[in-house]
């Protein structure tokens, strides 16, 4: 058993290896939040885009020697289109059906969505993990004791610079205030002549997008599997309803709270245990403050 | 249906589950490689048994739950340890089983039924996570071995009905063929009854039901219990049938995402649409991973159900049991044809047109049982939404017999004072009172109970039921059987005028139909006090008097009555007394004819609001 101050060190670099994996954490959130907070939609294949956009990644950096850091450059256009086109031709049509607020219709298209593509990923490409190595990948920086991944501080950085643009974007340029005017009311934002479904294939283009950025933070020190969107996901969950739904600082503290929360844990106990206390806080904030920390009760 | 249809009906249905029965004995005659085709056969009938338990919450009630491969691994686990410890048979292990994750489902609805659409599900899967990882980790619960993630193996024993294991593979069609009949007719039943006329309104809109006195808390938690039980029963027989199990495949994730995908595509909320789902589904997944080759590709046949998920949702988001059902009507008006000569002619009167609005009957009795009229009276009642007040200080009364108008511009707190009445909303401070006796906080059902009714601004009419049904939903807590139910409904919809459309599926009606069914559905509560929200809003003039005679007609049967309204002339025609708010605050009370004329209210409602503040 380690003394007292042996103790206070491991919980300190486990919260610090937490924090910085939570930057990716909360990309993958941003995702889900982006397309909840205009459309009001829960898009279950979110977790299942970060999966292609990190075989994007994977496959670029494969066959071309491309640093996984300069995927972007390509599968952001990829992706955004990719995200685009679900939008135009899975979603869309949908909504326009529906009547409900919350339509769960889309819940069960995208979750149909995220089965093709799983699965279809695990046959193509099978179920073998994937990794790259890079500079990065093992590279460590000491400041006293403790040890920082210089990959994960990248995917840390990442994800301040990627809030810190989409945050310009909506506030700053007309299509991204129309998009925030459209998840406020589609009805009224309608009348003021913005088109809502374009608007909606832009929200969920970007959301996909995002994926490209997470997946090439998360290149160089995970692996790539076809499975790997289910556990994203679901920590993706978990961190919008912490941080509060539609609320975009709630995605970046969010990711780094459950990264934080998942570090700690895994020093006590065995890694998984930590997912168990996830779904706990999870269930807790869904009981007692469903808007989550950051996300304001509607009437 | 004519009686000759509904004999050659069941007649098929009887053939047809005789038929089934020996189905496992035709495959081993008749088929060379027929212990595969029994296994896809016994999957099809596991599969049913899941997706009809899911349907009872997930479909009926629109719950849409994603975990319920919990329940499976419950009833898996229960009645395994319960053998493999204590020797007891797998037959009572399997009631076992069901109880115990019927007391899951009690546990997790506390938390889970607080909550709507995808955050349901999303919680749903969250504790399904929990106990999927829990297991995983853990070895021994009590001193009791359960082996974590390696799982548990239970020793074959050799054809033994006792120990619930067979070693003829077509033994084990015959038990979930069995098993199968008692879900489905469960879920019949389920169906036929109250229970399934209240979890098909709440799958339409849960605060609707709230306010005709039904404790939606308490019905969704039955529905759940069923479901749960059932989903066990299941379970227990999948570890019978593959005599190993794991919290990994047993709690999947994607085992419950099949449940749902099969019942979606059966057809959410039928009887037979999870099953008709199963028989599609699970042959077509079998060929998939067959055709693709390779068992090591568990998830080839999910790709096919991702597909079939997409179209369905997106072509036909009722499910295919619609048009099998359709067919079947067909197929049996053609064979009772046959067998007794063609039906006779009948004039189709329910859904013809009608011009003319029938005669409204004029009384409904009901002060006999409305146990006479009381005060309802809220003095200083305060509601504020964050920052934004709703309403302030607001005191009012409206005497037994009494009709009060509340006027006052958008935003001034009107539909606030209903939504705190009624208990959808709750104030931070004064209080409320019905009959002398204090009614805040109480839930929307118990308000009702006591004799307060309401109908919504926006009506809510449940739109996947009948007129007659949704009226039933209404009267059923008052009602010992269906049929009395039934009269009820048909009574306060005469009394409505709504008698021609009795059989018409609701979300067809025109809104002043629907103004007039949400007055039927309210009324059949028996209520003492009605709270109208903008009844006359949306009517054209020729419908406005005859809705101001509906509304003199509650009158007459001795029920007090507030009145949201904003057409002026209407309220001053039906008020014995006005209660102006603006900005959440009472500012003007008296009567009609004096707070019209009143040059503060002219003022308000005409322009120049400034004044006032």
């Amino acid at each position: 058993m380690p003394g007292g101050g042996a103790m206070t060190e491991l919980v300190i670099q486990g919260a610090l290896s937490g924090l910085l994996i939570g930057g990716v954490y909360g990309l993958i959130a941003l995702g889900l939040n982006l397309v909840f907070g205009t459309m009001r939609v829960v898009n279950f294949a979110q977790g299942t885009l970060l999966m292609v956009a990190m075989f994007m990644s994977y496959w670029l950096t494969a066959k071309t020697g491309l640093h996984p850091y300069l995927t972007p450059l390509l599968t952001l256009p990829a992706l955004f289109g990719l995200g685009y086109l679900i939008q135009l031709w899975l979603v869309s049509p949908l909504l326009a059906r529906e009547k409900a607020r919350e339509p769960m219709s889309v819940l069960l298209m995208t979750l149909g969505l995220s089965l093709v593509l799983e699965n279809s990923a695990l046959m193509a490409f099978s179920a073998d993990y994937k990794t790259v190595q890079v500079g990065q990948t093992n590279a460590v920086w000491f400041i006293g004791d403790y040890i920082i991944s210089i990959a994960r501080f990248w995917g840390l950085l990442a994800m301040a610079s990627t809030v810190a643009l989409l945050w310009a974007f909506l506030t700053r340029t007309d299509l991204g205030r129309a998009i925030r005017a459209v998840g406020q009311d589609r009805q009224v934002a309608r009348l003021l002549g913005i088109d809502d479904r374009v608007i909606y294939n832009f929200a969920f283009g970007i959301s996909t997008a995002i994926m490209g950025i997470a997946a090439a933070a998360l290149l160089p020190f995970y692996y790539t599997h076809p499975a790997v969107g289910t556990t994203f996901l679901l920590k993706a969950f978990v961190i919008v309803v912490l941080g509060g739904l539609g609320s975009m600082p709630g995605a970046a503290l969010g990711g780094l709270a459950v990264g934080v929360i998942e570090g700690v844990v895994g020093i006590f106990t065995e890694a998984a245990m930590a997912q168990i206390v996830l779904f706990a806080v999870f269930v807790t904030m869904l009981f007692f403050r469903p808007a989550g920390l950051l996300g304001v009760e509607r009437k | 249906m004519r009686d000759e249809e509904r004999r050659v009906a069941l007649g098929l249905a009887v053939a047809a589950a005789i038929a089934l029965a020996f189905l496992p004995a035709l495959i081993r005659t008749l088929l060379a490689d027929h212990a595969y085709w029994n296994q896809i056969y016994v999957w099809v009938l596991f599969f049913a048994m899941c997706a009809t338990a899911w349907n009872i919450i997930g479909g009926y009630a629109r719950q849409y739950s994603f975990g319920h491969a919990a329940f499976l691994g419950i009833g898996a686990y229960v009645s395994t340890l319960l053998y493999l410890n204590l020797g007891v048979s797998p037959w009572i292990g399997m009631l076992a089983g069901g109880i115990a994750a019927a007391l899951a489902g009690a546990i997790i609805s506390y938390p889970c039924f607080r909550l709507r659409g995808a955050f349901f599900s999303l919680a749903t899967i969250a504790f399904a996570e929990m106990l999927r990882v829990w297991g995983e980790l853990t070895d021994r619960l009590f001193g009791i071995l359960v082996n974590g993630a390696r799982g548990l193996v239970i020793p074959p024993v050799g054809s033994d009905f006792w120990a619930f294991q067979f070693t003829e593979k077509a033994s084990y069609a015959y038990v979930a063929y069995t098993l199968l009949l008692i879900t489905l007719t469960i879920a019949w039943a389920v169906k036929r009854s109250r229970l399934g006329y209240y979890l098909a309104a709440i799958g339409d809109d849960e605060e609707a039901v709230q306010s005709l006195g039904v404790d939606t808390a308490r019905i969704k938690l039955i529905a759940l219990l069923i479901s749960a039980f059932l989903t066990a029963v299941a379970g227990t027989f999948y570890a019978q049938l593959v005599l190993f199990i794991t919290p990994t495949r047993a709690i999947s994730l994607d085992l419950s995402v099949q449940m749902v995908i099969m019942a979606v595509m059966g057809g959410l909320g039928t009887v037979f649409g999870p099953l008709l789902g199963a028989i599609i589904l699970v042959p077509v997944g079998e060929l998939t991973r067959a055709a693709l080759g390779g068992s090591t590709l568990q998830g080839a046949h999910l790709i096919v159900y991702g597909v079939i998920l997409m179209l369905v949702v997106r072509f036909a988001p009722k499910g295919i049991e619609a048009f099998v059902a359709g067919a079947f009507r067909r197929l049996i008006a053609a064979i009772a044809d046959r067998l007794y000569g063609p039906a006779k002619a009948q004039d189709d009167v329910v859904n013809a047109p009608i011009i003319q609005l029938p005669e409204a009957s004029s009384s409904l009795g009901l002060q006999a049982v409305a146990g006479g009229a009381v005060p309802l009276v809220l003095a200083d009642v305060t509601k504020r939404f964050g920052g934004a007040v709703g309403v302030k200080g607001v005191s009012l009364t409206v005497q037994p017999g009494e009709v009060v108008g509340l006027i006052g511009p958008n935003g001034s707190g009107k539909t606030t004072i209903f939504n705190l009445v009624t208990g959808y909303l709750e104030s931070q401070s004064g209080s409320i009172a019905f009959a002398g006796r204090p009614i805040a906080g109480l839930p929307p059902h118990r308000i009702n109970r006591l004799g307060i009714a309401r109908t919504f601004q926006i009506v809510r009419p449940f739109t996947s039921l009948t007129v007659a049904e949704n009226v039933m939903v209404a009267a059923f807590p008052r009602c010992t059987t269906a049929a009395a139910a039934r009269t009820e409904a048909l009574r306060c919809l005469a009394f409505v005028g709504l008698s021609h459309r009795v059989d018409t599926i609701a979300d067809g009606l025109s809104t002043g139909e629907r103004k007039r069914l949400e007055l039927a559905r309210a009324l059949a509560t028996r209520p003492r006090l009605l709270l109208m929200d903008e009844v006359m809003g949306g009517l054209d003039q020729r419908s406005l008097p005859a809705m101001i005679d509906l509304v003199q007609r509650i009158r007459a049967e001795g029920i007090s009555l507030l009145i949201i309204e904003h057409k002026l002339k209407v309220i001053t025609s039906v008020t014995d007394r006005i209660v102006m708010l603006h900005l959440g605050e009472k500012i003007r009370e008296g009567a009609a004819c004096e707070v019209v004329s009143d040059p503060l209210v002219i003022d308000i409602y005409v322009g120049g609001a400034a004044a006032v503040r």
